[in-house]
């Protein structure tokens, strides 16, 4: 078994170009799908009042993480909102704002509540400066002060969360390409990887190996592991380039977002393996990988929300893809921030996927070979 | 040696091999002569423990091995139609590979590699890799890697298709040597009958999953010493004079190869003067009526009326 995994990795080693080319494919399309740390909507902004100028809106609106709200003059605004380079624009005045909308989209929403929020605060600021009577700026900078540690160190806190089976969901575009493309491309690497045994049994070194002492489980396991390892390794490369270069946080959970795809590297070993039982030739391979991967990557929710989908059918399909799960876990560990007990039904689902999908291909390939 | 008793190899509603009585004996090198589809692989993969057959057995020692196929998988060495090769590996690391999984190490295993590698001629090529080497390099590492494990049994199905003059000669005289230097056992498949006459002591023909004939090969050329083949040449051979030879009672089998028709007839009749009046009467100009004396492939063409690469 060894022997068999030293000459496939030292293959791997040798011919390294299609498995970096998944790499790199993943990372691209996450980074300009999700815009990686750009994922910024420039907001053209006029400033109409200079009274705004060191308030706390705007502090808070140059300190917003999804919007980057520009500052320049009226005509220019309106120039962007009209020639479409800006869907949407903002002006400020002392106590009141105007959202200039060019395109109705879900950023609207999103501005206005940004903003609103940044007003909401400079009033509860105006508002705790007259009650502590903080007439002068270093009278208003020591409320502030003391407000800032107040907040700090909070008499009690309250935590708010998002649990399974509530209409509230987060979805956050970052994640969810960077998610959907990593769990769709590794597909490509894992199904060519364990299509070498059905190559292998068509040129006759799985008869060479048959007839030598080596036993023919060792030789599944060792190309199963070989299958897992490359896929577990190219999931693992995307993260960490996403983790340590990008500076994507997982919500803290950096090493449980790779310990759960675990379970999906393997159940999409499972289903190469399945694949790889039904096909009879490379070229029915070639043609049936491509669309297995993308079709489940549309039905498993890896290119756009499941939440926003809803066609009942396409619900009740994606409930069969491995995809689905693997979304799942991951966006229960990074965005929902969920312990593995909370997050043990997808993981069972797919375990349970990768057993059934194993053995249904295993015995495929044997029933047509030796 | 080995033994296959009425072996059949069903698939769906197709026989790929019937009926298939063959004996081996140690130190002999067996042919298996036959058409491509004949059922030659089938048959190896069924003897080899690679495939069970639909009915029959294969006994190795008077013992089946349809049950217990380990006896027989330790002494053979398979050399498969396909290029059985990693071939993004270089010719030694696939034998260190192969080498490893029949349980070779350290000196023993280096050893070994530079035996082989000096035997099919590679010694100088040992770090490149397969996929740039000549088909006839890769076959030859094909044959090596069958070696590895010293088998007393070397089983090869088509070991030289595709190859250069040069590389097939080096394979025969290869598999010619392991035979007589090291008394190994050789079943080689072919439907080059100039093969298997060079190489094998005896000879099984078959033809669409049927054993046709088998013996030694004066044997089985026996077969045609009530006939002789007799060999027509001309530049323009036409339909009239090949339908005319067809419907002459006398000859027992027409084949036509593009400026040659061989013909077979009984020994006691002179066919010439018929000939030469069926080139006349089809206005045929002929280069050559030459006999022939009778080779396998004459009689492959006897009993199955189809030339062996047809």
């Amino acid at each position: 078994m060894i022997g068999i995994l030293l000459a496939k990795i030292k293959i791997f080693i040798r011919y390294p170009l299609t498995f970096l080319a998944m790499v790199v494919m993943s990372i691209g399309f996450a980074l300009l799908i999700g815009g990686g740390n750009g994922n910024v909507i420039n907001v053209p902004t006029y400033i109409a009042d200079e009274a705004i100028h060191g308030t706390v809106v705007e502090d808070i609106l140059n300190d917003s993480e999804a919007f980057n709200f520009e500052t320049m003059s009226k005509d220019e605004v309106e120039d962007k909102i009209a020639n479409g380079k800006a869907e949407i624009g903002v002006e400020l005045y002392e106590g009141d704002f105007r959202v200039i909308v060019g395109v109705e989209s879900p950023n609207v929403g999103l501005v206005k509540q940004t903003v609103e929020g940044a007003y909401s605060k400079k009033l509860q600021y105006e508002q705790l400066f007259a009650a502590a009577n903080a007439t002068t700026d270093s009278d208003k900078e020591a409320v502030k002060t003391d407000l800032e540690k107040a907040i700090a160190d909070p008499v009690f806190s309250i935590q708010a969360n998002n649990f399974r089976g509530s209409d509230a969901v987060i979805i956050d575009n970052r994640y969810h390409t960077l998610f959907g493309f990593t769990l769709f491309f590794v597909i490509y690497t894992i199904a060519y990887n364990v299509f070498h045994i059905l190559e292998e049994k068509n040129n006759g070194v799985w008869d060479r190996i048959i007839l030598s002492p080596a036993r023919k489980w060792e030789m599944y396991v060792a190309n199963f592991m070989y299958s897992f390892g490359t896929g577990f390794l190219q999931v693992l490369i995307i993260f960490l380039v996403f983790r340590f270069w990008v500076g994507i946080e997982f919500g803290g959970n950096f090493g449980k977002a790779i310990l759960v795809l675990i379970p999906y590297v393997f159940s999409i070993v499972a289903l190469s393996i399945l694949i790889t039982g039904i096909v009879k030739t490379v070229q029915q391979f070639n043609a049936v990988i491509p669309i297995i991967a993308v079709s489940m990557a549309m039905i498993g929710g890896a290119f756009w929300p499941l939440e926003i989908v809803s066609s009942k059918l396409m619900l009740v399909l994606s409930k069969v893809v491995p995809i689905t799960y693997g979304m799942e876990v991951l966006n229960g560990v990074a965005i929902y921030g969920y312990s593995f007990s909370e997050i043990l039904y997808p993981i069972s689902i797919l375990l349970l996927m990768g057993v059934v999908m194993t053995g249904i291909g295993i015995h495929l390939m044997e029933k047509r070979h030796v | 040696m080995l033994e296959l008793i009425d072996l059949s190899k069903k698939f769906k509603q197709l026989y790929a091999v019937k009926n298939l009585n063959m004996f081996i004996e140690k130190g002999e090198i067996v042919g298996l002569l036959g058409p491509n589809g004949a059922g030659k692989s089938t048959a190896i993969s069924m003897l080899s423990s690679l495939v069970d057959p639909t009915t029959g057995d294969v006994r190795f020692h008077n013992k089946s091995i349809l049950k217990n196929p380990s006896p027989i998988r330790k002494i053979i060495g398979m050399v498969p139609q396909e290029i059985a090769l990693y071939t993004d590996l270089s010719a030694e690391e696939n034998l260190r590979f192969f080498g490893r999984i029949y349980r070779l190490k350290g000196a023993e295993l280096k050893q070994k590699i530079d035996e082989i590698l000096e035997l099919i001629g590679l010694t100088d090529r040992r770090k490149d890799i397969v996929k740039k080497f000549s088909g006839g390099m890769k076959r030859r590492l094909n044959i090596g890697v069958a070696l590895l494990h010293n088998p007393e049994l070397i089983i090869m199905d088509e070991p030289t298709v595709g190859i250069d003059p040069q590389s097939r000669n080096y394979i025969l005289e290869t598999v010619k040597r392991l035979n007589e230097e090291k008394q190994m056992t050789v079943i080689y498949t072919s439907h080059y009958m100039e093969e298997v006459e060079f190489l094998c002591d005896r000879i099984y023909i078959m033809d669409q999953g049927n054993l046709i004939a088998s013996g030694t090969k004066d044997e089985i050329k026996r077969i045609l010493s009530a006939e002789k083949t007799i060999v027509i040449k001309a530049d323009r051979l036409n339909d009239i004079f090949i339908e005319s030879l067809r419907q002459d009672p006398t000859i027992s089998s027409v084949t036509v190869e593009e400026k040659k028709v061989t013909i077979i007839v009984p020994k006691e009749i002179n066919i010439f003067p018929a000939v030469l009046k069926l080139a006349e009467e089809a206005k045929l100009e002929l280069n050559s009526v030459d006999i022939k004396t009778p080779t396998l492939e004459d009689v492959f063409l006897h009993l199955t009326g189809r030339a062996l690469r047809d």
